[in-house]
């Protein structure tokens, strides 16, 4: 589904991505760990053409997209669903008009299934009568969770998350797990995310990826990486046990 | 004794400075370059936004009116004031004042301070409206979405100021001379009638085109100035206040330059 050959992006003197390899199989949940600046979030951007690698190739669904234009990158941006970091919530429009933002573009749907719709992406990140509302007379966790529907609502093929669960609730991000969690397995979708989260890597994903100074130092299932001798993920795995 | 790391003497070498210079502005410079073209194309290829287009017109025009008004009554009043000061002591009367005062009201002073007050108010307000969505991912967020930025939120301020600029510019002119009419009146000692004739003389209607069109261009390059800034915008707060201040000072830059060659220009139709 996602290949990465040899990826390598810097800024300035900075390399972040010193040369991935990874390859990320439809259906999968795949979670990207590593500690804050490893290059998580670039990777998830080069992806769908946000950044542009310096060197290497990205295959996504057998289409070289390295050297895609933005042009070239407007159908895989349908495939690919991205949740950000920030809750990138447009502030001009209200919940209701951020979630229908893409249905409008991408389907020709009437008003009423668009509303249908929108509640129940809403209701899928236990959200409800906030439609009439701005961006910012809701909470920050309810904005995540609005970012979230508002990608979801596309019912995209590939869904990437940028730590989505930073900043919210414990109830807040169970229900979040479980919803990637439902979304890969009902609808196939293939999900990578990015977090700091092992305990929860550990509980969903089927292939957890961990990250250090822009390179890959470990891979595999969670059972392979709780026999993990390498350092950071040692260090990764006591946080988690420490927690449960 | 001890020796200089090679970056020391990279950082401090004029020749390694000035290339660095050279290089950064090559590069800012070619992608405004790019990011005008985007818009032109963007411009005419798709119909504006029409909601969008008219909330940034009512932004721009309405929203500045007041500050533009008030501001350029002072503005004329000084400008009638010291015309005559000056021509007192230079020629012993100030009978050419009332049109010397209206020509250069209508060439350059109506134009240029509301293209400079537009550039403290909306050229900052652009850039930091959209340094914030940067920073926060909602450009990012528009591209996935399949939309382009350049025509979600350049196209319509960049329509909205360039109207907004011109409408607002031929109200400062009207305020201007009203403004410096009164003043002639009560202090100078010049009826309104006198003004009016000696205005009749000293202005051409060319004189209103050209200031129209100065605003039109003033109001064309605040919005393209000030959303380079705000997409080159780097994170966090002090990213977001360094664009505004960037974009204030390049648009007024701009405008200074600008009027300056479309004054050159013009000087040969005169």
């Amino acid at each position: 589904m996602i290949k990465y050959k040899k990826l390598v992006k810097s800024f300035g003197t900075r390399t972040v991505l010193k040369g991935i390899d990874l390859h990320i199989k439809a259906g999968e949940i795949v979670f990207i760990l590593g500690t804050s600046g490893t290059g998580k979030s670039v990777l998830l951007k080069n992806t769908v053409g946000l950044m542009k690698p310096d060197s290497g190739e990205i295959w996504i669904d057998g289409e070289n997209v390295s050297n895609f234009s933005e042009q070239q990158f407007l159908p895989i941006r349908k495939k690919c669903g991205m949740v950000f970091q920030h809750p990138a919530l447009f502030d001009s429009l209200t919940i209701y008009e951020n979630i229908a933002f893409g249905l409008r573009k991408h389907f020709n749907l009437d008003e009423t299934e668009i509303l249908k719709r929108v509640e129940q992406a809403l209701s899928l990140v236990n959200l409800e009568n906030i439609l009439t509302k701005r961006p910012g007379e809701i909470s920050y966790g309810m904005q995540k969770r609005v970012s979230l529907a508002r990608t979801v609502v596309l019912q995209p093929k590939v869904l990437l998350f940028d730590e989505p669960t930073t900043g919210l609730d414990p109830v807040t991000t169970n229900s979040i797990n479980t919803l990637i969690q439902n979304l890969s397995r009902k609808l196939n979708t293939t999900s990578m995310v990015v977090s700091h989260d092992m305990q929860c890597a550990l509980k969903i994903a089927d292939h957890i990826v961990v990250l250090d100074q822009g390179q890959i130092v470990d891979q595999g299932t969670p059972k392979q990486l709780l026999q993990s001798q390498v350092p950071l993920v040692r260090d990764f795995l006591a946080e988690a046990r420490d927690l449960l | 004794m001890t020796t200089k790391p090679a970056t020391n003497l990279l950082t401090h070498n004029p020749f390694s400075i000035f290339g660095h210079f050279v290089i950064v502005t090559y590069k800012n410079v070619s992608s405004f370059i790019q990011l005008v073209a985007s818009t032109m194309v963007q411009l005419f290829a798709h119909l504006p936004r029409r909601k969008e287009t008219i909330q940034q017109l009512y932004f721009v025009a309405n929203g500045s009116l007041w500050t533009i008004a008030f501001c350029v009554t002072f503005a004329s009043i000084v400008t009638i004031l010291e015309s005559s000061f000056h021509m007192k002591i230079v020629i012993q009367n100030d009978s050419m004042v009332p049109g010397f005062a209206s020509l250069l009201i209508l060439r350059e002073l109506g134009a240029v301070v509301t293209a400079l007050l537009l550039t403290s108010r909306i050229g900052a307000g652009m850039a930091a409206e959209i340094g914030s969505m940067k920073v926060t991912e909602q450009i990012d967020a528009l591209k996935m979405l399949g939309i382009n930025p350049v025509r979600f939120l350049i196209v319509p301020r960049l329509i909205a100021s360039t109207i907004g600029c011109v409408l607002l510019s031929i109200i400062a002119n009207m305020i201007c001379i009203f403004a410096a009419m009164i003043v002639a009146d009560k202090f100078l000692g010049y009826p309104v009638g006198v003004f009016l004739t000696a205005m009749r003389r000293f202005v051409d209607f060319q004189d209103i085109v050209f200031a129209s069109i100065k605003a039109f261009c003033f109001g064309f390059v605040i919005p393209l100035v000030s959303c380079y800034f705000g997409f080159h915008c780097k994170t966090g707060a002090d990213g977001v206040g360094r664009a505004t201040t960037q974009s204030v000072v390049f648009s007024s830059v701009a405008i200074i330059v600008l009027d300056f060659i479309l004054s050159y220009t013009f000087s040969y139709f005169y």
